[in-house]
């Protein structure tokens, strides 16, 4: 078996868990107490037109018949329509996702640049006031909510510097790239702690491996010993860490693009949970879901390729 | 020459606290004080409105300054250590006791126990933590007892996937098989000879984890969906004075720099458990 | 006798501890001779890798190297860092115990070849390539041309250590140092790995040092062997003359110790006591708080390495024994 056999079965595990993902969220919406009716047709709804509304949302099937529906209209991109928008929720978080996408992986972007040099420093610099200011920084950030760092940078920043935009995203790639700077860097910081906190760990580690001695016994350049040698090895832990916190990531969004009064899904769902807007929440929880099982693949493949040792895991 | 002292090993002094435990204990031991007697340390009621003296930055009357109603900050930030020193221990509680039970039985029983386990992890991660809890506030409505449901219903994984994973390394250790020979019950094996080796990354977790608990219900405290206006709380503090940072900074400020310290107190606190708690050889 | 090509003068390595100072090699003197395989024996902790280590100066902080590394009419303590890198695989060369974990998990074992050459020789793109087949095919490995895409743990344990001795001769070197390269290996793989050290050493002309704790790899390859104790060379001789006549206590104990190379049996005596703490070494002989020769006169003070060459033994030989005259007398190796 080759590694990417490996990957071929991790992709087919996730197949199942996806399913009792959606039984679950099926469940929830029609089992959990909170009456959506209600929702869609106000308090003083009479039992003619709860009946009837009923019959035309499929809800007076038998359920097995209903999940089937809400399967098939899934696959077919069908997630319903929102109840205060009157919109498809397909259409809906097809025209947010591209903004909170870009959020996401600018975050992720800067968290690794913020984390992978640091970790470096910290240690090859390890006890000395470098170390303990870089530690130090990232265990106060860690302890620091979201909403918190993001209102502190849009205050300073923002409002009094006028270094960046108080809001929006702008239009072109550069534009994203300015306006979104600030909401990118209070989303990624928490990651880039952890990462930081992690990559520095497995550096040590690796450092006292004896493969780094026999690369310098090679007479290679340090520069190539670290950037090679120790990088590659230490980032191996370092990305399932990465890929099991894009989850983090994602429900940060929703924080962040809330602060930020930024359009993305994430101000989708804390506005539809406001709204009470049913088909939207249960739209959006199984597209999060989605989205966290393909990062999952995505780590499992970049590690296949970073370790070669992994079909013996 | 010091060769005679090196050469007898001495027992080493006894061990002195280490520094991040005592400073742990100092901040919790705090947070803890304002959360039992904050009539007591607070000099102002935090929902009296006083509009004489609204807006004012930080002075000796006002050692937080006030905010838009006139309401004392730091009267206000001592009742939220009430309040959110709850949630540390209500978003976390039943998840480590849970947790261990669920952890210490699929470790120990392994095979189908296990791999149902697994299986509840897989589709438990699938959801960012974050929404899972959104989620679940939606559908129960905002508040803090819905909150607490919600983070229980998904917290108890984390402390489940530790022990169970101490258990499992435990289990091979001579005295389980000494104790499985003795004829002793599974209960007792694992509640009386398992568990206490296998808790220790568990109670250190723990402490880490109620600081997330913090950061988590002032969250959704800032976003509307945890503790409800006027309550004192952290989060709702910050989001009360979001509109005024610019000009009235502390409103926000202030609470802001609490939970900050809370988390890095209870982070200290985990660290110097973990210290304290590690085996030496 | 031609001149030496490497000679160590007073080397010391320390290590500034929180427990103390240990000093791991402890003024050692040596020299090479051109084309020469030098056994470097000893227990484990007597400082016999370190000492290779500090040859190339690769021994990690805290630890610090002084004296004097003679290397073809340089000092290598005193060049820069980037002028060591060139003599660092390139004009000598480093072998390891455990060939797992000194290569690197996650890297092809062809591209852990090509960053030497690349490092040491003008070579590159398909040169480069070719050189690195000659390489895996001159140890002997089966169709090289396929293996350069594989990865360590897709090699056996004798393989593995035979790609690394192609890695350390990938740019000609003039000295392998070699620590333990076979430790870790079966009893015939161990045999083959040291054939073919050997006639490596001889098709490109090596001088080798082979550090090992092993005293019948010692006899099956080395012409010469210094016995090093608790970081000091205890004795020097041909390798011949030391097992016929040990001429240092310790050396001695150590032949009585294990099995003889012959197959005539006989009860093995260990050495008594166990090997001192380098933080806190006796005044005199290291190894006199173990020794059944000892006298006063040992523990008053450190004797040095002398010349105890004769007309009898042409060669030179060295012991740091006092006591080396009644070894000769008595105390024959019991085989």
């Amino acid at each position: 078996m080759n590694r990417w056999s490996y990957v071929l079965i991790r992709v087919l595990q996730v197949i199942p868990t996806f399913f009792v993902v959606m039984v679950l969220v099926f469940a929830a919406a029609r089992l959990l107490p909170g009456d959506p009716l209600t929702a869609i047709l106000g308090e003083r709804a009479t039992e003619e037109m709860v009946v009837k509304a009923k019959h035309e949302l499929g809800l007076d099937q038998p359920l097995p018949v209903q999940f089937w529906i809400f399967l098939k209209d899934f696959f077919q991109g069908n997630l319903g329509d929102s109840i205060n928008l009157k919109v498809p929720v397909t259409r809906l978080i097809l025209e947010r996702m591209p903004v909170t996408l870009f959020l996401t992986l600018y975050a992720a972007v800067l968290a690794a640049a913020l984390a992978i040099p640091l970790a470096f420093v910290a240690a090859l610099r390890k006890d000395t006031w470098a170390d303990n200011l870089i530690r130090g920084v990232f265990q106060l950030g860690l302890s620091m909510p979201v909403f918190y760092i993001g209102l502190q940078l849009l205050t300073l920043l923002g409002a009094r510097l006028r270094w960046f935009p108080v809001g929006g995203y702008g239009n072109t790639f550069g534009e994203h790239l300015y306006y979104l700077f600030l909401p990118a860097l209070t989303l990624g910081f928490n990651l880039a702690a952890i990462l930081m906190r992690n990559l520095r760990a497995s550096i040590l580690e690796v450092l006292q491996a004896e493969y780094v001695d026999f690369a310098r016994a090679k007479g290679l350049r340090p520069s190539l010993i670290l950037g090679k040698h120790v990088l590659r090895n230490a980032l191996i832990s370092t990305v399932t860490l990465f890929g099991l916190n894009i989850g983090g990531l994602i429900g940060g969004a929703v924080i962040t693009e809330t602060v930020f009064a930024i359009p993305g899904v994430g101000r989708l769902m804390v506005d539809s949970i406001f709204g009470r807007d049913y088909p939207v929440i249960q739209g959006l929880t199984l597209t999060f879901a989605l989205l966290v099982s393909l990062v999952f693949i995505l780590t499992d493949v970049i590690h296949a390729q970073l370790d070669p040792r992994v079909e013996a895991a | 020459m010091a060769a005679p002292a090196l050469l007898t090993v001495k027992p080493r002094a006894r061990r002195r606290l280490k520094p991040s435990l005592v400073a742990g204990l100092v901040i919790i031991g705090a947070f803890v004080l304002m959360a039992l007697f904050p009539q007591v340390i607070a000099p102002y009621s935090p929902t009296a409105f006083d509009y004489q003296a609204v807006l004012q930055g930080p002075t000796a009357k006002h050692l937080f300054g006030t905010d838009n109603f006139g309401r004392d900050v730091f009267s206000r930030v001592v009742w939220g250590a009430q309040l959110d020193m709850q949630i540390a221990l209500f978003t976390t509680l039943f998840p480590f006791l849970f947790g261990t039970l669920i952890g210490a039985l699929t470790g120990y029983y392994g095979r189908w126990a296990d791999a149902i386990f697994g299986r509840v992890v897989d589709i438990v991660v699938t959801f960012p933590f974050l929404v899972l809890v959104i989620a679940i506030v939606a559908v129960l409505g905002p508040g803090l007892k819905n909150m607490y449901i919600a983070v229980s219903a998904v917290g108890w994984i984390t402390y489940g996937r530790l022990i169970r994973a101490e258990i499992r390394g435990q289990k091979r250790a001579e005295y389980a098989l000494a104790g499985q020979v003795m004829g002793y019950t599974p209960a007792r094996i694992i509640f009386r000879h398992l568990l206490p080796n296998a808790i220790t990354p568990a109670i250190v977790y723990w402490m880490t984890d109620m600081a997330l608990g913090i950061l988590l219900g002032s969250s959704l405290g800032y976003l509307g969906l945890g503790a409800q206006p006027p309550t004192a709380e952290w989060g709702v503090l910050i989001a009360d004075g979001k509109n005024f940072l610019a000009t009235a900074w502390w409103i926000s400020t202030f609470p802001g720099l609490a939970i900050t310290l809370a988390g890095v107190g209870f982070s200290l606190l985990g660290d110097g458990l973990a210290d304290l708690l590690r085996p030496r050889g | 006798m031609s001149e030496p090509i490497l000679k160590l003068n007073n080397l010391c390595t320390v290590f500034h501890t929180a427990r103390g100072r240990f000093t791991a090699v402890d003024g050692v003197n040596l020299e090479l001779f051109p084309g020469e395989v030098l056994g470097l024996v000893g227990e484990s902790g007597s400082g016999k890798s370190v000492t290779l280590r500090s040859i190339l100066r690769l021994v990690r902080p805290p630890g610090r190297v002084s004296g004097e590394v003679r290397w073809r009419g340089r000092n290598l303590l005193s060049l820069s860092e980037p002028q060591m890198r060139q003599v660092r695989g390139g004009e000598i060369s480093m072998i390891f115990q455990e060939p797992m974990t000194a290569l690197n998990p996650v890297l092809p074992v062809g591209e852990q070849i090509a960053e030497t050459l690349r490092e040491h020789t003008e070579l590159s793109g398909n040169a480069l390539r070719q050189r690195a087949i000659e390489l895996l095919e001159l140890v002997g490995i089966p169709s090289p041309k396929e293996r350069l895409r594989d990865y360590p743990h897709q090699f056996s344990g004798g393989m593995r250590q035979r790609v690394m001795i192609a890695i350390a001769l990938a740019s000609n070197p003039k000295l392998l140092l070699a620590d333990e390269p076979t430790t870790a290996l079966d009893v015939t793989i161990q045999d083959q790995i040291l054939k073919l050290l050997l006639r490596l050493k001889d098709t490109l002309g090596m001088s080798v040092i082979l550090v090992t704790h092993d005293l019948g790899v010692v006899a099956q390859t080395c012409e010469r062997v210094a016995v090093m104790y608790a970081g000091r060379i205890v004795e020097v001789a041909p390798a011949a003359e030391l097992f016929a006549q040990p001429r240092h206590a310790y050396t001695l104990g150590l032949l009585n110790s294990v099995p003889g190379a012959g197959s005539t049996r006989r009860p093995l005596i260990p050495i008594p006591g166990a090997p001192p703490d380098l933080t806190a070494l006796p005044p005199g002989c290291s190894f006199a708080p173990r020794c059944a020769f000892a006298t006063d006169e040992c523990t008053a003070q450190r004797p040095p390495l002398m010349d105890i060459s004769g007309p009898e033994s042409p060669a030179v030989r060295l012991t740091a024994c006092i006591h080396h005259d009644a070894l000769s007398a008595a105390g024959e190796v019991t085989r």
